[in-house]
């Protein structure tokens, strides 16, 4: 995914055509995108004020929903963190090193986008199942991965590790070692090198990759789906309530949940738009 | 300086550390549970495996998934090429808005999609009216589906395509300048080859994400056996009907092709990077 | 002394990026390591800095050993090509960021701060932003930052590439100033010979890898000791020269004399060439006739090109392929006063005289491949090992037909196989200084045998290996034999005369290779030696021609044909002359 690489300059144009053929271009564009994208927006915010404003927040105050929203910032809350960690590390190993099997690295780490959300699920349930691997070992303790929120954490740690590092991994390709170089010879340490030499590098790509790993974290539906066990009230979280309350034709309050993770996404590509028009000013 | 399956000949510090937990990770997150599928699914007999895997309604499951994905990816080829030249090559109000767009269906969580689209094409909803007039019916078929993967595969598509747009518009600039070439020529001499790898390589994510698309596609598909069930919802069937067995061959088996497609679009970025030498970055 | 190597050596992916270098640089001096791209010194700076690890060898800074500490902890200064200001810190971070990480107190580091800003003249500048300044300023300030810590060595890796002409200029002088002023033991990397004359308290010339030659720049200028030196600094006409007891002679009609010349490889500077209407005006030795061919540039200082008669002065370099053996191009410049003396156009006929010469000191001049007949001369010149020897050492295979009155100067070679021991004799007996016996289908070897038949030979044979072996890349062995029966008081002596070559091979003349201690019937030893390697080659150094044993040499020659044998003839080798 190129991400933050991807940069948008409409530049001085050599006429490849008519006026009217490009006119026709962008009609076919935006009307493609129109029907794809903005309709269903459009629908989502439509069928949550169906019912009117009232309606709409009285939604929010059912207890199994709330419910579902603290676990979804839970479940955030830790899987971020690790996957910024692990981002960090392994683009640092990637970028910075010459490594044999570097490739077979970067192609595991690329795993999660060419993988079924339901293989996630299906894979935990594999280990930790009551037929799992670890079946037996946890029956023994009492303690439950699988339709528990442990689970639902690591099928999410599983889908969306791959984002912050991804988004590292090309930027501090392209920036080189030679400012941590020159740090070293100066006398600095890791740490030192790190914080203050290479995170200030890095720090828009770095935010990126973060926002986007919290809006796919927030919004996992199918892997949380397999591993769940659909307990209402304990192993829902938003998407999950979401699925739950459309089954049961309350379209209002499934489309309410629905519009504050629309919401979650729209700020998501704000933020990363504003983060690039930020890094390219930076840069210039 | 001691040679050996890992040499490190930068003095960069934190290669051990950083290498050895990224390591650990992937271990424990990626390889360990992938190693429980594919034991589990060694655990059946040929026959028991052959027999899941070639059960009718699980063909039939595969011909929606893969055909669907397909589909869709070629749909989304042609009209993401279009929406990536506009977006490269035209000013337009707006232009900025639509290029953060783009990024949506990557954001927005598969179930806000899902619902989205079956409310907007179910015969009762915005387009499914319109569409029913016309004698077509999207929801609750397998063109339901295909709506459903157009969507989630666009980014990929566009944006793979943008930045090796940007690069041919340099060479562009320049081919035109010094040799006033024609617009087909520059188009079909300079155009189609930088851009034809990126948009293979899009292609194939869109198409190995179709394949495995779940949330977007079970609200708008109706799930009916055999005729609009994917394979990865017959999965889950199989396991909330504690048939772990078949929800382990049916997993491996999707978990393969995964692989394959991994290994296509490493080939595809490969073949792309061949011609370049220093193009840009 | 500030810095030392010893024996450095770097390899990457099998071959040496940096290949045995040794050097030393006295405290406050300015060493420029210069070369070519690819020639290793920038990869030499860095593992000075321990920026990257070396493979073999060791590095001492001050006298300390730091071959295995850690780049943090070597206390050097060191300035990158392309800056690598860090660049979301102001300058003045910048600038302070070795002595934040020492834990300096703000008010002190402050206070140095100011002080680097004044001595690189950009005062004012602490709040700025490194993309805020041009590339010269970039430089400057990555200058005071790599000195913020007071390093004792200061290492810089073309500093001045990324930068355009007169700014290169300007923060030359700003830098050798600097260092005047601090006294600073520095080491700067570049490939512009002009710099390195500019800034240089001494030159270190890297080529492939290898340390050719240090010293100080006007005598790297004049005495050059390697063909590559006197090429790369400053132009240079190559010539093959014949030494006569007066002189250098530059005539290839060899006039016969008593006997067969000494050719030597001689360096003719563009500058020292003089052009007059004839032999009778030129006032320094009358080198030949030739024909002005090109006038390049006309100004304060004119060059041209001359192209020699036939029978003019041959090139030392080797020929290119189909081109007919024309006489030499020579490369001549020529100051103002010289273009009114003598004004001279394109297709002007004029004489040639040399003002100064320099011999190099190279024991292989050129090789001459002989044969009786037209074809056999062409396969032997054809054939890998001499071609592939006259590529690598730039140097010139000429062919004779026939064996002529005498043997040809610089180095003949003779196809092995039957009747090789014969030829071998007679160019030998007819003033060879050396001769090299090639097989038709021989490689350059990996494995080089070396051996002589007496303490005189060795002197003689040592110093044609090392300049073989700087060229390729094998392994050489040092073969001392001595008969079966010998008292052990003997084996200890010649133990230690073997020590003793291998340290003055080292030292004199740069060849690191190992010694072996045999004891048997020599030819058998020698045949063994050979048969043991594939690719295995021999230099034998013999004493005079007058008491060679020919038949003992015929058998050796005989006995292995598909191995290739330079012969050193001790007494015609003479040590190199000083011009």
């Amino acid at each position: 995914m190129a991400g933050m690489s991807a940069r948008v300059e409409a530049r001085r144009n050599v006429s490849l055509g008519t006026r009217a053929g490009r006119g026709l271009l962008i009609f076919i564009a935006i009307a493609f995108l129109a029907l794809l994208l903005i309709a269903p927006l459009g629908a989502v915010l439509a069928q949550a004020f169906d019912k009117g404003y009232e309606t709409y927040l009285q939604s929010f105050t059912d207890r199994d929903t709330l419910a579902a929203v603290r676990l979804t910032l839970l479940t955030a809350a830790i899987v971020v963190p690790a996957n910024t960690i692990f981002g960090i590390c392994a683009a640092w190993a990637i970028a910075k090193f010459e490594f044999r099997g570097k490739s077979l690295l970067i192609t595991l780490i690329d795993l999660p986008f060419a993988v079924s959300p339901v293989i996630a699920g299906l894979v935990l349930i594999m280990l930790f199942g009551v037929r799992g691997w670890f079946g037996e070992w946890l029956q023994d303790r009492d303690m439950a991965i699988v339709f528990a929120v442990p689970g639902i954490v690591l099928a999410t740690i599983f889908v969306t590790f791959p984002y912050v590092a991804r988004e590292l991994i090309p930027l501090m390709q392209q920036q080189g070692s030679e400012e941590e170089e020159a740090a070293i010879t100066l006398g600095a340490g890791a740490w030192v090198t790190f914080l203050r030499v290479t995170l200030p590098k890095i720090r828009w790509g770095l935010l990126y990759g973060v926002i986007l790993c919290n809006a796919r974290a927030m919004g996992e539906f199918g892997a949380v789906s397999v591993v769940s066990g659909h307990i209402r009230g304990m192993t829902t979280t938003m998407p999950l309530q979401v699925e739950i309350l459309y089954n049961e034709y309350n379209f209002v309050a499934a489309f309410a949940v629905a519009s504050l993770l629309a919401l979650l996404a729209i700020v998501t590509l704000v933020i990363k738009t504003l983060v690039e028009w930020r890094a390219d000013r930076r840069t210039g | 300086m001691a040679p050996g399956w890992f040499r490190n000949p930068s003095i960069l510090p934190g290669f051990g550390l950083t290498l050895g937990f990224t390591v650990f990770f992937l271990s424990g997150i990626v390889l360990l549970p992938l190693a429980a599928l594919v034991f589990k699914t060694a655990s059946l007999t040929w026959e028991q495996f052959f027999a899941i895997l070639t059960d009718p309604r699980a063909v039939a499951s595969y011909r929606l998934s893969f055909g669907a994905a397909l589909l869709a990816a070629a749909i989304n080829a042609v009209f993401g090429f279009i929406v990536a030249w506009a977006l490269v090559r035209y000013e337009f109000p707006g232009r900025r808005l639509v290029d953060a767009l783009i990024d949506l269906p990557f954001a927005l969580p598969t179930a806000v999609s899902g619902i989205a689209l079956a409310t907007v094409f179910a015969p009762t909803g915005w387009l499914g009216l319109k569409l029913a007039a016309t004698g077509v019916q999207v929801a609750y078929t397998w063109l339901g589906v295909v709506v459903a993967l157009i969507l989630i595969g666009l980014p990929f598509v566009v944006r793979s395509v943008q930045p090796a747009l940007v690069e041919a518009q340099r060479d562009l600039e320049e081919a035109a300048e010094t040799l006033g070439a024609g617009p087909f020529h520059i188009f079909r001499r300079i155009i189609l080859p930088a851009v034809f790898p990126a948009l293979l390589t899009g292609f194939t994510m869109a198409l190995a994400r179709g394949i495995g698309e779940y949330g977007s596609v079970v609200f708008i598909s109706g799930n009916l056996p055999f005729k609009t069930e994917i394979t990865p919802l017959l999965i889950v069937i199989k396991l909330e009907q504690f048939d772990y067995n078949g929800a382990a061959a049916l997993g491996f088996i999707m978990l393969v092709m995964s692989f394959v497609m991994l290994f296509a679009i490493n080939l595809v970025q490969a073949w792309g990077r061949r011609g370049q030498v220093t193009a840009g970055r | 002394m500030s810095i030392a190597l010893d024996q450095v050596t770097k390899r990457y992916q099998a071959v040496p990026v940096v290949n045995d270098v040794s050097l030393k640089v006295e405290q406050g001096e300015f060493l420029v390591l210069l070369g070519p791209s690819g020639s290793g010194k920038s990869t030499l700076l860095r593992a000075i800095a321990g920026l990257t690890e070396i493979d073999h060898g060791r590095v001492f800074l001050h006298g300390r050993d730091v071959t295995h500490v850690s780049a943090r902890d070597r206390h050097v200064g060191f300035v990158f090509q392309h800056y690598a200001l860090f660049r979301h810190m102001s300058i003045g971070d910048n600038i302070e960021f070795a002595l934040r990480v020492r834990k300096v107190k703000a008010a002190e580091r402050r206070a140095r701060r100011k002080e680097l800003l004044k001595l690189v003249a950009l005062e004012g500048m602490d709040d700025r932003l490194p993309t805020q300044l041009s590339g010269g300023q970039q430089q400057r300030i990555a200058v005071a930052r790599a000195l913020a810590h007071r390093p004792q060595v200061l290492l810089m890796d073309e500093p001045f590439g990324a930068l355009d002409a007169k700014i290169r200029e300007e923060l030359r002088r700003t830098i050798r100033q600097i260092q005047r002023e601090l006294g600073m033991t520095t080491i700067l990397v570049t490939h512009d010979q002009e710099e390195a004359f500019a800034l240089a308290d001494r030159i270190g010339v890297m080529h492939q890898g290898r340390l050719l030659e240090c010293g100080r720049p006007d005598d790297l200028y004049t005495r050059p000791q390697t063909r590559f030196v006197s090429t790369f600094l400053g132009a240079a006409n190559l010539l093959l020269g014949y030494r006569m007891p007066n002189g250098v002679r530059f005539s290839s009609q060899v006039t016969t004399g008593e006997a067969v010349p000494r050719e030597v490889v001689a360096v003719l500077r563009p500058e020292e060439v003089e052009l007059s209407s004839g032999q009778a005006q030129v006032r320094s030795n009358f080198v030949g006739h030739g024909e002005v061919e090109e006038v390049l540039f006309s100004g304060a200082v004119e060059r041209l090109r001359v192209r020699m008669s036939g029978d003019g002065p041959v090139p030392a370099a080797p020929g290119r392929e189909g081109q007919p053996e024309a006489g030499s191009l020579l490369e001549v410049s020529r100051t103002l006063p010289e273009q009114r003396d003598f004004p001279v156009a394109a297709g002007q006929r004029v004489a040639v005289g040399a003002r100064r010469v320099h011999v190099l000191p190279t024991p292989i001049s050129s090789f001459t491949a002989v044969a009786d007949t037209e074809s056999a001369a062409r396969v032997l010149h054809d054939s890998p090992l001499l071609s592939a020897l006259g590529a690598r050492m730039q140097t010139r295979v000429a062919t004779r037909i026939g064996r002529g009155e005498l043997a040809p100067p610089g180095m003949p070679a003779v196809a092995t196989g039957p009747g090789s021991a014969q030829a071998a004799e007679w160019q030998l007996r007819h003033g060879a200084a050396q001769l090299l016996c090639v097989p038709s289908t021989a490689p350059l070897p990996s494995h080089v045998i070396i051996h002589a038949l007496d303490a005189g030979a060795r002197r003689a044979a040592v110093p044609v290996a090392a300049s073989l072996l700087r060229h390729i890349a094998a392994e050489a062995v040092y073969l001392g034999i001595h008969p079966a029966v010998s008292p052990e008081n003997d084996r200890a002596a010649y133990m230690r005369d073997l020590l003793d070559t291998r340290s003055a091979a080292l030292a004199e003349h740069g060849l690191d290779m190992r010694t072996e201690l045999r004891f048997g019937d020599v030819a058998e030893e020698l045949q063994r030696e050979l048969a043991a390697h594939g690719n295995s080659m021999l230099i034998l150094g013999t004493p005079d021609s007058d008491h060679i044993d020919w038949a003992w040499l015929g058998g050796l020659l005989e006995g292995q044909p598909e191995r290739p044998v330079l012969i050193v003839n001790a007494a015609r080798a003479d040590r190199a002359p000083e011009h």
